[in-house]
């Protein structure tokens, strides 16, 4: 038999049009339509001016809106004074109050569920709503934040919010919609909660933050010092050094609302380059050094160094892309020989060669899909391989002598590192022979 | 170059215009809901379903590429059957309904003639289908997807997908030619 019967029924079936199931467009023009009100942009600092920016018949947004700020009050009430003095005490950077404001309009909808469990309405999911209100906690209280300056505002909507005990079935009829959103809530909770442990970071210790902005600085410096090495090919990427895989049938494929997929679909059509960038490798090193001969010109050191490694892999469009940053933190131990070519009062100039053992002793690499602009969603995966690292270097050095027996030093230099058999891409791995900055602290001994 | 009817359309769905997109809906529904119909029985879900696929277009319209007539469709279509398979996978006992073998296989037949079958018909056949001889037969016949790349899709072994597209097709031929008989009872 064959089956040209099928293709015929194909053939036959192609203008095939069955009944449109009912209200289908007015549903799909709520949703789009709410979607396109979204993107207007509504100072944060004025409540009152949100509400009268919304049409009229957007009127449910704008519950999702007054729901969540009332569950975030409510969380306020119980737990986050503290935190909020806290939170008084150091401002948090900019950028995280914008994600957490951009997260806070995401989880309206999860807050919802909240309020309603609240309000003993929700007893047919009690249970899993219960579950979700208790992480729905942490990403509330992240979004508090972004309202503590509007006490007052606050008070005006909790007042009406008490009051308002008709609003209740509204409540209800948003239930359903609340619960589509739960499915995804776990992930993207996670996620807030770890926005909001960095923030707490920021705010709790002062010293970290302090650290951080000196790496900061130094990278600075050091990308000013040398180039950066850009990779580029053809695909999308991963950081292990493979090319993935995408065959069109992932279309079909891929059963989960993924933010991968969204990136996959709204990219299906474009040349899409995986970009693979090292950042230029820094080093701290504390050694001690001694001179070899009586002119002082050879001397020996050793020590110990810390190096931070990180790359950064883009793959994707302008818009919808996937990008990974890996972090590794190597410690090291050092040995070298220095010749003295130059001596200056308190400088020192000279040329250094020697070996270098590290070992990786932390590394992570955050994911972060961007679908459209906006982060999707982020994970985080900890490197648990931590491979020896073999090198050898050279480089030029100054050196200026603080006190009697206490020089900092700084070195550029070129190292050629051998394989250490790890999938991770890092400049070690993919450039042997690189550029590298060593800042550190010696001490001399004689 | 002039521009054809679904550039001009894509061009306006792209601004995201409501009228535009209402146009889109009212020329590509009917033929969408079938598609859906095809691997969704129930009313109800095959409305949630093409509601998300429509979601999806919208986001996803920048990436569409115009490449003559009928693009716009394969692509609606595309959408939709990956959203009708993501709600399968995700509401029904997958592999177990394919696993269900009680259906015997029939012998060479001569092939069925579908001329004189209303396409209602046909569809309620298929319909009729239990769930996993069904997807399977949609994604061969109608998506053109090999066994191989079924396989793939709904994470089964590729001998599988063709013996339930054997059986999907015997059961078809079978339905063809009771309602041929019926037909032919009533004359």
């Amino acid at each position: 038999m064959s089956n040209q019967w099928l293709n015929d029924m194909r053939n036959k079936m192609e203008d095939h049009a069955e009944d449109i199931p009912d209200g289908l467009w007015d549903d799909i023009k709520a949703e789009l339509f709410k979607e396109t009100d979204k993107k207007i942009v509504v100072p944060v600092n004025d409540l009152k001016a949100q509400s009268k920016n919304l049409p009229k018949n957007n009127i449910k947004t704008l519950w999702y809106r007054i729901a969540g700020v009332a569950a975030t009050i409510a969380v306020f009430f119980i737990g986050g004074r503290e935190l909020l003095q806290q939170y008084y005490k150091k401002e948090v950077s900019q950028p995280i109050v914008n994600t957490v404001k951009k997260q806070e309009e995401k989880y309206s909808n999860t807050e919802v569920d909240n309020i309603v469990g609240k309000e003993r309405l929700y007893k047919n999911y009690a249970k899993k709503s219960l579950i979700i209100s208790n992480k729905n906690a942490v990403s509330n209280i992240a979004s508090l934040h972004t309202f503590n300056k509007n006490s007052n505002t606050f008070k005006i909507y909790v007042s009406e919010n008490q009051s308002t005990a008709s609003l209740i079935k509204q409540y209800e009829n948003v239930i359903k919609d609340a619960l589509i959103v739960e499915n995804q809530s776990d992930t993207k909770v996670n996620e807030v909660e770890e926005l909001f442990s960095k923030e707490k970071k920021l705010n709790e210790d002062p010293k970290l933050a302090k650290k951080d902005s000196k790496t900061w600085m130094l990278s600075m410096l050091t990308g000013n010092a040398s180039k950066n090495s850009v990779e580029q090919f053809p695909g999308y990427a991963t950081l292990n050094g493979a090319t993935m895989s995408i065959s069109d049938e992932i279309w079909t494929a891929g059963y989960e609302d993924n933010p991968l997929m969204d990136i996959l679909l709204a990219n299906q059509d474009q040349q899409i380059d995986a970009k693979i960038r090292h950042k230029v490798p820094v080093t701290f090193g504390l050694s001690v050094y001694r001179n070899l001969d009586k002119n002082k010109k050879w001397g020996i050191g050793a020590g110990i160094n810390y190096t931070k490694l990180a790359t950064e892999l883009q793959s994707g469009s302008d818009s919808y892309f996937i990008k990974s940053d890996q972090t590794i933190h190597y410690l090291g131990i050092p040995v070298q020989i220095n010749y003295n070519v130059i001596n200056k009062g308190r400088f020192t100039g000279y040329v250094t060669a020697g070996g270098l053992v590290e070992k990786a002793i932390a590394g992570n690499i955050k994911t972060k899909y961007i679908v459209n602009n906006e982060i999707k969603e982020e994970t985080t995966e900890n490197i648990n391989k931590k491979p020896l690292q073999l090198s050898v270097n050279s480089a030029l050095g100054v050196q200026f002598k603080v006190i009697e027996k206490i020089g900092i030093y700084a070195e550029p230099g070129i190292g050629y590192h051998f394989k250490d058999n790890s999938s991770f891409s890092t400049i070690y791995n993919d450039k042997p022979l690189n550029f590298n900055l060593k800042f550190g602290i010696r001490l001399l001994i004689d | 170059m002039e521009l054809n009817k679904e550039q001009i359309l894509t061009n306006r769905l792209l601004s995201k215009e409501e009228t535009a997109w209402k146009e889109l809906f009212e020329a590509y529904s009917g033929n969408l809901t079938s598609v859906c119909s095809r691997y969704i029985i129930e009313k109800e879900d095959v409305h949630d379903v093409l509601q998300n696929s429509f979601i999806k277009m919208f986001r996803s319209i920048e990436s569409f590429e115009c490449r003559g007539d009928g693009s716009l469709r394969a692509w609606m279509t595309r959408i939709v059957v990956n959203e009708s398979l993501k709600y399968i996978k995700q509401n029904t006992d997958f592999k177990l309904s394919l696993s269900e073998s009680d259906i015997p296989d029939i012998v060479d037949e001569e092939e069925p003639n579908l001329e004189e079958i209303p396409q209602s018909k046909i569809m309620k056949m298929i319909r009729a289908l239990p769930d996993g001889y069904r997807t399977v037969f949609n994604l061969y016949v109608f998506e053109e997807k090999s066994h191989k790349e079924i396989a793939g899709i709904l994470g089964i072994a590729e001998n599988s997908s063709a013996s339930q597209f054997h059986r999907a097709k015997a059961m078809l031929v079978q339905k063809i030619k009771e309602y041929k008989m019926s037909k032919t009872a009533q004359l």
